[in-house]
């Protein structure tokens, strides 16, 4: 079994991301009144970006994107999907919270070397926008950490399992709420879509993205989307004891992110840190403070 | 439409992507832009058919040229056009790229955009209803399907003819030739 979950694990989370872009194209289409493009769309679309021929602006353009999908599916061997988890004695909370930064930073990296201005403006607005959220990750994953006295991420689901979910604990709410304000950010929905912005700055860090390169990137995307959705259920929502519920459990989260996406327009880059640097880091600064108390 | 025939998914991959996922540029050049906009939203809703509009052309393999062509926007049209990574289709969308319609004894456009660059289809009309986008997407997905749809070949075999006209519009171009362009003289 322990080989098999190395490979498994990343393949699922890539199935369940490219099959999270294709509901959410099929649901926005359905609240626009429209009818949509077929749930394999992004299939087909990745099918025909690796046919396509593709420009290159040299080595650090490749090895970027690259750098970026490995990165994320780093993050995914160490992210407990259901019981199952390749890297589980190894790493823990501290681990995700770095190596979720080398998704945005091997794109920034790529995009250095396309020299196209809209790729700055994107870039520079993607990593504002990490900053945005990070801080208040870090105060919720502290949290968490504290309330739990662990920094691995199974311990956490192992615990939540005996106790009940940590999202409807006392201690845990306020920080459960802090993620969940600061979901669209990590996922790039659209309150907080500043990064990509196709009608302020062209697709941003994507704009010299064609072909292969696009294809890589849409696949790093699905990962991210799975990567941001799982930290949250395992993290609040009490993971899950078998794949099936704990994919429920995702649905149910994103489908929610997803009305949020259609129901708000875009914050300005200022208008989007000043937010999570108000309200998701004060609930999650009160969530910390009332997990020292009632430790004490 | 095919798209749900796995056999064919199986057979030629490329080929049936091409064919449903159109992503497009919507070259906003004169009055026809003011069609697209019903096309890809709500009222006659574009994306069921792979359709979507692209901010840029590295990501896009479907060039709509909607309305008259000035001389000045044929530049960014043809540096467009280059950007776009192969396969890559065109249609020119009302009369006016297709023959100069009314503005044909213009000093200031084109009278015919395949001399500059290939075309893989036309909507004729003045204006088409945005009802003519579907039936040009339908018709291009039968020339793709027949390899008819070979536009960006062409470009390449017959580089120095296009370069020419474009050179005898501008005098000199700033960017340099795409293609190497061989002297048949020699």
């Amino acid at each position: 079994m322990g080989v098999v979950e190395y490979i498994l694990s990343p393949l699922l989370a890539l199935i369940i991301g490219i099959f999270f872009l294709g509901l959410s194209r099929k649901i926005m289409a359905r609240i626009h009144w429209r009818y949509g493009p077929p749930l394999t769309q992004p299939i087909i679309d990745i099918i025909k970006l690796f046919s396509q021929k593709s420009g290159s602006h040299g080595s650090l353009f490749n090895l970027g994107i690259i750098l970026s999908l490995a990165g994320s599916i780093v993050v995914v061997l160490f992210m407990p999907f259901g019981q199952m988890c390749p890297l589980k004695n190894s790493g823990g909370l501290l681990v995700i919270l770095y190596m979720m930064l080398l998704g945005p930073l091997g794109i920034a990296l790529s995009g250095g070397e396309g020299a196209n201005p809209n790729i700055s403006i994107g870039i520079s607005r993607k990593l504002i926008l990490a900053l945005g959220y990070e801080v208040p990750l870090l105060l919720i994953l502290l949290a968490v950490m504290t309330h739990y006295e662990t920094i691995s991420i199974v311990e956490v689901v192992k615990k939540q399992q005996h106790a009940g979910w940590s999202f409807i604990s006392l201690p845990l709410l306020l920080p459960g709420i802090a993620y969940f304000l600061i979901l669209p950010a990590i996922l790039g929905l659209r309150p907080f879509e500043v990064v990509q912005a196709p009608q302020e700055i062209a697709s941003g860090p994507m704009v010299e993205y064609g072909g292969k390169f696009l294809a890589f990137a849409t696949i790093q995307h699905a990962f991210s989307l799975f990567i941001g959705i799982a930290l949250f259920v395992n993290l609040f929502l009490g993971g899950a004891s078998n794949p099936v519920t704990f994919f429920i459990k995702m649905l149910v989260v994103f489908i929610l992110g997803l009305f949020i996406n259609a129901a708000f327009p875009r914050f300005r880059i200022e208008q989007a840190v000043k937010y999570l640097w108000r309200w998701p880091t004060l609930l999650a600064f009160v969530g910390l403070i009332v997990v020292l108390i009632i430790r004490r | 439409m095919d798209r749900n025939q796995l056999a064919k998914w199986l057979k030629a991959p490329a080929k049936m992507g091409h064919k449903y996922s159109l992503h497009v540029v919507y070259f906003c050049t004169g009055c026809g832009i003011i069609e697209v906009p019903p096309v890809i939203t709500a009222r006659w809703d574009a994306e069921r058919f792979g359709v979507i509009p692209v901010a840029t052309p590295r990501q896009a393999n479907l060039f709509l040229i909607t309305g008259y062509v000035s001389v000045k926007t044929l530049k960014a049209i043809i540096r467009t056009y280059e950007q776009m990574p192969e396969p890559k289709f065109t249609v020119g969308f009302g009369s006016c790229p297709i023959n100069g319609g009314m503005y044909w004894d213009s000093y200031n456009t084109i009278k015919h955009l395949d001399k500059y660059i290939p075309v893989d289809g036309w909507i004729a009309g003045c204006m088409p209803r945005p009802e003519a986008i579907f039936v040009a997407v339908t018709h291009l997905w039968t020339l793709i399907d027949k390899g008819m749809a070979d536009g960006y070949k062409r470009y390449r075999e017959n580089y120095k003819y296009y370069r020419a006209n474009q050179e005898q519009l501008y005098g000199t171009l700033e960017w340099p030739p795409l293609f190497p362009i061989e002297d048949k003289n020699e």
